[in-house]
């Protein structure tokens, strides 16, 4: 069942184009959108938490919708979302800013948002911290503390735009923990630019490039766009193609056959980086 | 380490509670120390995770300062408290900038020249746009970094920048009167700042619902700087007379309650979801 529905969302900075009639169905489940820089991610994120309104287009979320005011109310009170660079207050302690977070939540009841803060701080591991002021935790540690104010009040629609930015492999793979748990009844949209984190976690992954959705499948599917064009050679490809050498002392080539290459095992971000050569041609064509 | 163990009866009084208290005090005392005997007590998880809950809130929640103190006495509830206490323009340092100011101000009038009116005029001057300067750094980007977050909120939007808002600026207010009263001379030109400070406050806000608020807040309080600190360099007293006069409080009143106005139909731009 399709609890976010989105058609022909557009939205424009200026002569720029952030979104461009854009069209998808997401259900619950984490959904990770993958897209090189300007692609419109965060624009798409940011319309569905409700952080700005698009110039045109349909916007369904929870069956509510954000453009009719006391809708978007309703529907703040069930999304959490996590920004690109959530500014935290330096000056507050963990359990304060969440405490705040959750009176904006309208927790208004003393003894309910408490064990409400206690529940999220518990949650992303960060109890032991909740007395530490934001400006004396690591950067993992505030990116934990930043999911915690977006999953105050168990909100059904969880929005986090690079979640794992910046962070160690072992907080990377805390995040991962958490965020596929939360996937299991929710609806968890993601943006990133690791296709490790789309393979670890995503049921199902959107590419997006140029405010358009250029893919929508399952991982396997976008690896599956790769399948007949990953090459490996022992000799430098000639010619002006893109190529690099592994770990294994090979050369990998995606594409078209160099001479003497043999198949390689396609990735996730093999497809995904097929993909967006094709789209972007596909761009310049039109 | 003893030989001595807590034997059955007085154990089963301590977990009824049935213990006076210098009896539970001992009892707590060995428990401590006797692994044997600990193991014997009867232990309720819900009593020991509210017991935790609660001192777990103790510690961490919010400390009661001196400006929670006085918004609890005013009568306002614990979670709107807790949202002006966020405020970046109710921080010491942004209080002690504003003191500062208008401790020069009055310094100033006391200072200058018996008799001249320029140097109490460094007070009018200032005064209205210290509201200003608070209301602008209230709500928003740049002043509040957790503004992407708190925007998407059901508690946001227009009534947070409006409690916000009303709270910095009778809080700039109550201190420019307070420097008001330690003015030398007579008082007219003391209260002469009000209607000015909220006009130029309510002001920014309504023309906020168009520029940025910083913006707003840069052009309004600027040109009242240009025009009354203008007019004090050079010793126009006329000039003054008619800025501070009768008609020109009346005519602030009035723009106020305009910009009351567009500020009440335009308050959904405050929302950062409201289409534009």
């Amino acid at each position: 069942m399709s609890t976010v529905s989105i058609g022909g969302l557009s939205k424009r900075y200026g002569a720029t184009v952030a979104l461009d009639d854009l069209d998808l169905e997401l259900g619950t489940g984490v959904t990770g959108f993958l897209g090189p820089n300007g692609a419109g991610k965060t624009t798409l994120l940011r319309a569905l938490a409700t952080a700005l309104a698009a110039d045109r287009g349909r916007l369904r979320l929870l069956g509510l919708d954000p453009a009719v005011s006391g809708q978007r109310t309703e529907l703040r009170r069930r999304i959490g979302y996590l920004p690109q660079s959530p500014g935290l207050y330096p000056q507050f302690t963990a359990y304060q800013l969440l405490d705040y977070v959750a009176v904006l939540k309208e927790l208004t009841d003393g003894r309910r948002r408490r064990a409400e803060v206690r529940r999220v701080l518990d949650e992303v591991e960060l109890t032991d911290r909740a007395g530490t002021k934001v400006r004396k935790l690591s950067g993992g540690m505030r990116q934990r503390l930043a999911l915690a104010q977006a999953l105050l009040g168990e909100p059904q629609l969880l929005i986090l735009d690079e979640p794992t930015v910046g962070l160690d492999p072992e907080q990377r793979m805390l995040f991962r923990s958490l965020i596929s748990r939360l996937g299991e009844r929710r609806t968890v949209l993601l943006s990133t630019h690791q296709t490790e984190d789309v393979g670890a976690l995503c049921e199902r992954v959107v590419v997006m490039n140029s405010g358009r959705a250029v893919f929508d499948g399952s991982p396997r599917e976008l690896i599956a766009v790769a399948d007949g064009r990953v090459w490996l050679s022992t000799t430098a490809p000639s010619g002006s193609r893109a190529y690099w050498r592994n770990a294994d002392g090979l050369y990998r080539t995606l594409g078209d056959q160099p001479e003497g290459a043999r198949p390689g095992q396609p990735s996730l971000e093999d497809g995904y980086l097929l993909l967006l050569g094709a789209s972007a041609r596909m761009g310049a064509q039109r | 380490m003893t030989g001595w163990h807590i034997d059955a009866g007085l154990l089963a009084d301590y977990d009824r509670g049935s213990l006076d208290p210098s009896r539970v005090m001992a009892v707590d005392a060995h428990l401590l120390a006797c692994a044997s005997c600990r193991a014997r007590v009867a232990v309720d998880p819900g009593w020991l995770a509210g017991n935790w809950a609660g001192v777990f809130d103790a510690v961490h929640a919010p400390r009661q300062g001196a400006l929670r103190r006085l918004l609890g006495r005013v009568g306002l509830p614990e979670h709107r408290i807790q949202l002006l206490a966020a405020t970046p323009a109710l921080r010491w340092s942004w209080l002690s900038a504003t003191a500062a100011v208008l401790a020069l101000a009055v310094a100033a009038a006391y200072l200058g020249q018996p008799g001249a009116r320029a140097s109490d005029l460094v007070f009018l001057v200032f005064a209205p746009v210290l509201p200003v300067l608070a209301v602008a750094t209230a709500y928003g980007p740049p002043a509040d970094p957790m503004h992407e977050i708190t925007g998407t909120l059901p508690a946001a939007g227009p009534r947070l920048v409006l409690w916000r808002a009303t709270m910095v600026v009778a809080v700039a207010v109550a201190m420019g009167l307070a420097a008001a009263v330690l003015l030398p001379g007579p008082g007219r030109y003391a209260v002469a700042w009000l209607l000015p400070a909220l006009l130029l406050s309510i002001g920014s806000l309504a023309l906020s619902t168009l520029v940025p608020l910083a913006t707003a807040a840069g052009l309004l309080g600027g040109a009242w700087l240009i025009v009354v600190g203008g007019a004090a360099l050079a010793h126009r007293e006329s000039s003054l007379a008619v800025i501070f006069g009768g008609t020109a409080q009346l005519c602030y009143l009035l723009a106020a309650a305009l910009a009351v106005a567009v500020l009440t139909v335009r308050r959904g731009r405050f929302d950062p979801g409201e289409t534009r």
